[in-house]
């Protein structure tokens, strides 16, 4: 097994004038720099059109590389053939034989291959618990749930021992709980056969539950490389604030004010006032424009006795499991989440409370991190 | 005024029993929500009430008058679909006004123009109106297309699966818009999803369907906190309710609950009511369950909490769900995010069994739950 190291990658496709927006965008992946250490596994997160499948295909070398360099353990894979490139791959679509059982579809690069029989029965015998698929071996494709599917899908990705595992999306065709239950098997297996994975998504939960590290594209360019926490909680621009986390990051307009020794974030049209806190004080002056970033978990209710700033509710929203509440500042609607089981209703009035020192700024033009 | 009422309506399509002796009776003015999984036949009840399909039985009433016979055209409701159905060679602004224009409800330019305006600003896309269908995002359409319905007064509003259509965030987002603005509809709605966040923050009740039958109808408090069995249970929060199944016994001055599989017997909090009821039906098999916010855990022993492994560790948002497994069993837990879990580690869990509910091993039907007094008294007060 080994791990998997992109240098200064670029795709460009080839303006065939059919494309509206091919001008305006010319790199699909735009200077990706990415390395995955042996046995970790890495989310490509981005919406749709980011780059990220374009990617892994270069990865898989099912695309050809414009610029850049890809490796795979030492080896560098530009110029090598797919298959010789020691991958396994499990897409969306499952691709599966239909007139092949399950064992067969399993089996079959391994026969292909040439494996002796022995062999293959071994191997395949070893994967299919791995995949809760030991019961469904004897059945057609057809007969198969999309769950069951994406098992023996992937089962057939793992069969060849791969130094690397490139899944596109493999959940978004289930739904609900199986997809639920599906990435729980994926992060258990991937745990137990402890093979360097990268793993495209859109949906930045897969990413936050699976990877140990996620890389962020938007345009085809990188913009966050990190662990879960670390995208989460320290996030380096607006995009990446605004895609991780549900509901998102609270982003507002701001004009600060220095009020004695210290900075208040206040925004037009409310009576909100937060604290900046104190390690910005180098940073920001009187009058100072931005955008700040809080999270919903991060905003409080405050008791009877709370200093917050009073303010009326817009929307209240009982979930069950927690509720959500939406105060106007200004045009927005800054979201909380509580765990408090009063019943409040549009129009009540409750004492905000925002954590300053949970508070993140954001450049008004770049939506660049302001750090202190 | 609009109170839509279905008495014991059976739809059937050849063979298949759609709907089986469904009734509702939706009240004046209500935010009504049918609730349940794909092919439960929520859309069918919609249907019947908006009069594109025909009940084989039973009777669809608006105020009181049997409306069976009254063709669709005539039903005066307006309908939202999840694929937004616009006329995509029309600008938003004609698509709003298509309703008003129509032979039957038509209305002259100058109505149709305020009118439009007001729903505009309500729904905040005043800067959409000139743009075609094709120039605009689905959210965006989907706006437009509830924009439409909105625009008329109707006696119902039915709308199917609006915000299915839409990623996660984004439906979310449009939920909270949804929420704001549903004060103003001040007229009877009958909202289908198959989204239990959506059916918990919109639905004045909410009605739950399973293969054509409705289970249960409630506030969304009633039906979290007392749910009518373990399907509801189940269907209403995610993670999932823990269902842990065990053996309820007498003890000295109250009840034991055994384990099953983990062995371990808790004594069970005391509650004059519960008792009272648990002693009433004299059960012994029974099921609890927990939802996972009520579940604790420690990484180190503690005193009382039932040693298991982590199963898994994910996130859910700005939470995380911690999955811990002992003898086969499954327990879902609440955790914050970024917590350093490696999977198979020791962790240990204990359950705040004030909060318990109870329910039948055998029928899976509920039984009683802690604080169930205060729990009706919520529900009651919601009905108003």
């Amino acid at each position: 097994m080994a791990g998997l190291r992109i240098e200064h990658l670029y795709k460009r496709y080839e303006n065939d004038g059919k494309k509206k927006n091919a001008v305006k965008n010319d790199y699909a992946v735009k200077d990706l720099n990415l390395v995955a250490d042996q046995g970790e596994f890495i989310a490509l997160l981005g919406p749709s059109g980011c780059g990220k499948t374009t990617t892994l295909r270069m990865t898989a070398g099912l695309e050809d590389i414009t610029k850049g360099e890809i490796y795979i353990g030492d080896t560098l894979v530009n110029n090598l053939h797919p298959k010789d490139r020691h991958i396994g791959l499990a897409f969306e679509d499952y691709a599966m034989y239909p007139p092949l059982t399950v064992y067969d579809n399993i089996a079959f690069n391994l026969k292909a291959k040439g494996v002796d029989k022995a062999e293959i029965d071994k191997r395949v015998r070893e994967i299919a618990p791995l995949m809760q698929c030991d019961d469904l071996l004897d059945k057609m494709p057809v007969k198969l749930s999309g769950g069951q599917k994406q098992r023996v899908n992937i089962a057939r990705a793992i069969i060849r021992r791969p130094e690397l595992l490139l899944m596109d999306e493999p959940l978004s065709h289930l739904d609900g709980k199986a997809r639920q239950a599906m990435r729980t098997e994926i992060k258990r297996l991937i745990n137990d056969i402890k093979c360097t994975t990268i793993y495209v998504t859109h949906d930045q939960l897969e990413a936050m539950s699976l990877a140990d590290k996620i890389a962020i594209i938007n345009f085809g360019v990188l913009q966050q490389y990190g662990t879960p926490a670390e995208v989460y909680d320290d996030p380096v621009n607006e995009f990446v604030a605004s895609f991780i986390g549900e509901p998102p990051m609270n982003i507002i307009e701001t004009t600060i004010i220095g009020e004695g020794d210290h900075f208040l974030f206040t925004f037009a049209n409310s009576n909100l006032k937060i604290a900046v806190p104190e390690r910005y004080n180098n940073v920001v002056s009187n009058g100072f424009k931005c955008k700040m970033g809080v999270r919903p978990m991060d905003v409080l209710i405050g008791g009877a006795d709370s200093k917050g700033t009073p303010e009326e509710v817009a929307t209240f929203e009982n979930l069950g499991d927690e509720r959500r509440i939406g105060i106007h500042v200004g045009s927005s609607l800054l979201m909380l989440i509580t765990d408090d089981e009063t019943r409040y209703k549009a129009g009540d009035i409750i004492k905000l409370e925002v954590r300053g020192e949970k508070t993140h700024l954001f450049d008004i033009e770049t939506g660049n991190r302001i750090r202190a | 005024m609009s109170r839509i009422q279905l008495e014991n309506v059976t739809k059937k399509f050849g063979s298949v029993t759609a709907l089986k002796n469904v009734s509702l009776d939706i009240k004046d003015k209500e935010f009504f929500v049918l609730f349940g999984p794909a092919g439960a036949g929520k859309t069918t009840i919609l249907n019947c009430i908006a009069g594109i399909q025909l009940p084989e039985e039973g009777v669809v009433k608006f105020d009181g008058e049997i409306v069976n016979l009254v063709d669709a055209a005539h039903r005066d409701t307006a309908m939202v679909f999840e694929n937004y159905a616009l006329y995509p060679q029309m600008t938003v602004y004609d698509n709003m006004a298509s309703p008003l224009r129509s032979k039957l409800y038509k209305k002259d330019e100058d109505y149709i123009k305020t009118k439009i305006q007001e729903v505009a600003a309500m729904m905040k896309m005043e800067n959409l109106l000139e743009r075609l269908p094709s120039q605009l995002s689905n959210g965006q359409k989907q706006r437009v297309a509830m924009g439409r319905a909105l625009v008329r007064s109707p006696r119902v509003y039915l709308m199917d699966e609006p915000l299915a259509h839409l990623d996660a965030k984004l439906r979310n987002a449009m939920r909270t818009e949804l929420k704001e603005i549903q004060a103003n509809f001040g007229t009877t709605s009958i909202y289908v999803t198959h989204d239990f966040m959506e059916a918990m923050s919109l639905g004045d009740r909410i009605a739950i369907i399973n293969e054509g039958e409705v289970i249960q109808i409630g506030t969304g408090d009633e039906i979290y906190y007392m749910p009518c069995n373990e399907f509801v249970a189940q269907l209403m929060g995610d993670p999932e309710i823990n269902l842990i199944s065990g053996t309820l016994a007498k003890s000295e001055d109250g009840y034991t609950f055994t384990m099953e599989g983990a062995q371990k017997t808790y004594e069970l909090p005391k509650e004059k009511e519960l008792f009272a009821k648990l002693g009433e039906l004299g059960l012994s098999k029974v099921d609890i369950g927990m939802r996972p916010q009520n579940l604790l855990y420690s990484f180190e022993p503690k005193e009382g909490y039932i040693k298991c492994s982590v199963y898994s560790y994910e996130s859910i948002g700005n939470k995380s769900v911690i999955v811990a497994e002992t003898s086969g069993l499954q327990l879902r837990m609440i955790a914050p995010n970024g917590l350093s879990v490696k999977i198979d580690q020791d962790i240990y869990v204990d359950m705040q069994l004030d909060h318990a509910m109870f329910f039948d091993a055998g029928t899976k039907g509920y039984l009683t739950r802690y604080n169930e007094a205060a729990v009706r008294a919520i529900a009651a007060e919601q009905e108003g």
